[in-house]
């Protein structure tokens, strides 16, 4: 009798015990998407699963222009990726980097041969 | 920008020592700047890591 009355006790209170978890994690998202963090969240999700980035940030990176030619997108980069390696960040340092291999393709596939100067 | 990547930026801690974040914004700016060899974008970059780093922005709402 007494092992059936508990029995059914602990059914009951993880019964509870479970909506209560699911109610407060979709308050949670619901919190997420109003302030922006879901958001985030993706859009940092969808950058790293495409991983480069685009051409248009590459250039800005690297400050040159669509008219630019690939001699002075390479002096360009090995002024900024000299610079960050004495005395600016590691992290910009690649960047800079990322930035000349995502040109360098585009380079390529315009005039083969060269990006390869 | 977040708060980890702006710290990476400047190559600080993300909960660095006072004077350590301004010290870095100026050697890094310095590497940057757009009259020696640097462009406007990443001197915007770096001023907005900055900002990130001394929690005079909110991380939401960036353009980058």
């Amino acid at each position: 009798m007494a092992a059936k009355i508990l029995a059914n006790l602990i059914v009951m209170g993880s019964g509870i015990l479970i909506r209560g978890m699911v109610q407060a994690y979709r308050q949670a998202l619901q919190n997420a998407s109003k302030t922006g963090v879901a958001q985030e969240t993706l859009q940092n999700a969808v950058r790293r699963g495409s991983k480069a980035m685009t051409e248009q940030e590459a250039r800005q990176i690297l400050g040159v222009t669509e008219q630019s030619s690939w001699e002075e997108i390479a002096k360009k980069y090995d002024t900024l990726f000299e610079r960050n390696a004495t005395n600016g960040s590691f992290y910009l340092q690649s960047k800079v980097h990322r930035a000349k291999e995502c040109l360098e393709s585009v380079y390529q596939k315009n005039q083969p041969g060269d990006p390869s100067v | 920008m977040t708060r980890q990547e702006a710290a990476l930026s400047l190559g600080v801690r993300e909960s660095p020592a006072p004077g350590k974040v301004r010290e870095a914004h100026r050697r890094v700016m310095v590497a940057n700047h757009p009259d020696a060899g640097g462009n406007h974008y990443l001197a915007s970059y770096i001023n907005e890591a900055k900002d990130v780093m001394l929690g005079k922005t909110k991380n939401s709402g960036s353009a980058f």
